[in-house]
């Protein structure tokens, strides 16, 4: 059991890149913490500076409050489950879960016992004699997370393990990870790019971008209440509507397109030129045309549970997106009339990007 | 093993054709012949000759020269094959640790495999020449008593180094490739995994690389056998005393020099049974262990 803490983690490559810029962060004894970006935002760069597999430039990274920074990755006491799997081709799956082990001492019997039981909690029994090339790519990763587990490590490191497998393998082993760790209880870090992973596994979710933590929080919380416009733009599928507004003079409205005034909940000074996001779940269809935005249907997709429907918006057909439950006919040309709450608004800075 | 069967037609025959007509030309041809002429005596202007079954392999078998040629031809090239390998493993490894200016380092060492074996020879001749030589000059004084032109020994530590050096590149950049082929996060699971890199190398690194060293075994093999010729004959001459002629260079000797055709013919046939029975040996027991 244990803690891992970053203090003004960094990381320059020797070309001068600068990938991370100094993160901070404590993640606690047994929390599940996902690091979500776009790629190249530094997620698995900062999870291989925890591994050891790449060097800490500045600043430090502790486990259970010892300073790791110059210690081997084998002695940091972490496993990690990679991408394409990496196991050792040339060893059966029992051995591949076994080297770890082997090497670090532990008795003949030990190993079995440990690695049977890995093999029982992942469903391997039957496979352990098998080379890896000669089982499904979910066998594989399980083999992986086999080899992560018997180990019984201070720290769980994922790098993006679910990337590789299909659709419906995918959705069975993320809930099989989280099954797992919790089961097990051990700190652990994931990263993914996949938002619905990250907001599913999450304990608490770290969005990178451009090698800094964009915003640190809970799932919901993140979704409710994006730091950024990056943020909100990242979290949340379809993504969320961004639209360009001005403050009305008395505070309480918002002017977007052609004139559209938006109810505000917010306290901005008026006349302020603003980002208004509004996420396509939380626009409401009005059935009696009431509604403040009316927009003609661009296209629409169906998906059986939802559909989306894509609406031209304002004198520049801005895109803005509805996303409504159940299935609904629409014709490309029909008059949409929306409504959105106050409370569902968000402002971000037109140039930071920062929330308001 | 599935095979897929196809509708037989006179296609397939026809696109190897080319390559049957070379190999009949340039190997079943003289194969033939060599066999034919490994049972004739003939007398040394080539102007009668006489069918003598299997006499001239009894003469070969019983010679001592013969015999002694064959040792060193095995010594010769198992010590060539396992000291080349071994170096540009070694070489390798270090190679593709390296991260600055590694182009370049991995270039120098490739250089060799330009240099035809007679050149190599050439070369370790002017290195070994009693008179300017300077690693002649460097052994003896460091006190060897350095001298391969009347010591066996020294003689063969000569060829077996030019043989070397000669092969090191060809075998460097296959195993410069084959440990790039390993990929990185393998690699990466096993740092994880084990700390010591020795540990690391003999336990993953080795075991991936064993299909590109088995390879590397037989080709090396193949070339201390036959392609060492030039070596010999620009270096040593198989002097002292035919201590230093590979059974390749021996034929070439007894045959071309001696004129004696019928013996020179018997022992290429028995080397080319040699070959094949290695050959055969090595696919069908090695071959099947160091493939994953």
């Amino acid at each position: 059991m244990a803690t891992v803490t970053l203090n003004q983690a960094q990381k320059t490559y020797p070309n001068g890149f600068k990938a991370i810029h100094g993160i901070d962060l404590k993640i606690e004894d047994g929390e599940f913490t996902v690091l979500v970006g776009p790629s190249g935002c530094g997620k698995s760069t900062l999870l291989r500076m925890i591994a050891g597999l790449e060097s800490i430039s500045d600043g430090e990274i502790s486990i259970d409050d010892k300073v790791v920074n110059k210690i081997a990755p084998a002695d940091r006491d972490i496993a990690m489950v990679f991408q394409n799997y990496a196991l050792y081709p040339h060893m059966n799956n029992y051995d591949n879960m076994a080297y770890g082990l082997k090497n670090r001492g532990f008795s003949k019997a030990e190993i079995d016992t440990k690695v049977r039981e890995a093999a029982r909690i992942l469903q391997l029994d039957d496979h352990l004699e098998r080379k890896p090339r000669q089982l499904s790519g979910g066998q594989r990763q399980r083999v992986a997370m086999g080899r992560a587990i018997v180990r019984q490590p201070k720290v769980f490191l994922f790098d993006e393990p679910l990337s590789n497998l299909d659709a419906k393998l995918r959705v069975d082993m993320r809930l099989e990870i989280k099954n797992l760790q919790q089961r097990l209880g051990i700190t652990s870090v994931y990263v993914t790019h996949d938002q619905v992973e990250a907001m599913t596994l999450a304990d608490r979710l770290i969005v990178m971008n451009g090698g800094i933590a964009e915003q640190i929080g809970s799932p919901i919380d993140i979704y409710e209440k994006p730091a950024s416009q990056f943020v909100a733009g990242f979290i949340g599928s379809p993504a969320m509507n961004f639209l360009k507004g001005k403050v009305s003079d008395d505070k309480k409205h918002v002017t977007v397109g052609d004139g559209v005034m938006l109810d505000l909940d917010h306290d901005v000074e008026a006349g302020r030129e603003v980002t208004v996001g509004i996420r396509p779940e939380h626009l409401d269809l009005l059935q009696d045309g009431k509604g403040r935005i009316n927009a003609p249907v661009r296209m629409v997709e169906s998906l059986g549970a939802e559909t989306l429907v894509y609406l031209d918006f304002g004198a520049n057909a801005d895109n803005v997106t509805l996303r409504l439950q159940g299935t609904h006919q629409f014709a490309k040309g029909d008059q949409l009339s929306l409504s959105v709450p106050a409370n569902k608004i968000h402002l971000f800075d037109i140039d930071s990007g920062k929330r308001l | 093993m599935k095979r897929v069967q196809f509708e037989h037609s006179a296609v397939p025959y026809l696109f190897i054709a080319p390559q049957i007509l070379i190999i009949s030309i340039f190997f079943l041809w003289p194969a033939a012949q060599a066999l034919y002429q490994s049972f004739l005596l003939e007398d040394a202007f080539g102007l009668s000759s006489q069918f003598v079954w299997f006499r001239n392999f009894e003469d070969v078998l019983s010679s001592s020269s013969w015999t002694r040629s064959a040792i060193f031809t095995v010594v010769f090239s198992v010590l060539v094959s396992v000291l080349s390998i071994a170096i540009s493993l070694f070489l390798a490894v270090r190679a593709d640790e390296v991260i600055r200016g590694a182009k370049t380092y991995k270039t120098l060492l490739m250089w060799g495999y330009a240099i035809a074996p007679p050149v190599a020879g050439l070369l370790g001749n002017m290195m070994f020449n009693p008179l300017m030589g300077d690693l002649y000059k460097a052994f003896n004084s460091f006190g060897f008593e350095f001298n391969h032109i009347q010591n066996a020994n020294d003689a063969a530590f000569v060829v077996i180094l030019i043989a070397v050096w000669k092969q090191v590149s060809v075998n460097f950049i296959f195993f410069l490739s084959g440990l790039q082929g390993i990929p990185k996060s393998v690699q990466e699971a096993a740092t994880l995994d084990c700390k010591s890199p020795e540990r690391r190398f003999w336990t993953i690194t080795f075991p991936l690389l064993a299909p590109t060293t088995f390879f590397l075994l037989v080709i090396n093999l193949t070339y201390a056998f036959f392609e060492t010729f030039g070596i010999i004959d620009v270096s040593t001459k198989g002097a002292p005393g035919g201590s230093t002629a590979t059974l390749v260079y021996k034929v070439y000797v007894d045959g071309f020099l001696g004129a004696d055709m019928g013996g020179s013919a018997a022992q290429s046939v028995l080397l080319m049974i040699m070959v094949s029975v290695l050959t055969v040996f090595q696919f069908r027991f090695i071959e099947r262990k160091v493939h994953y």
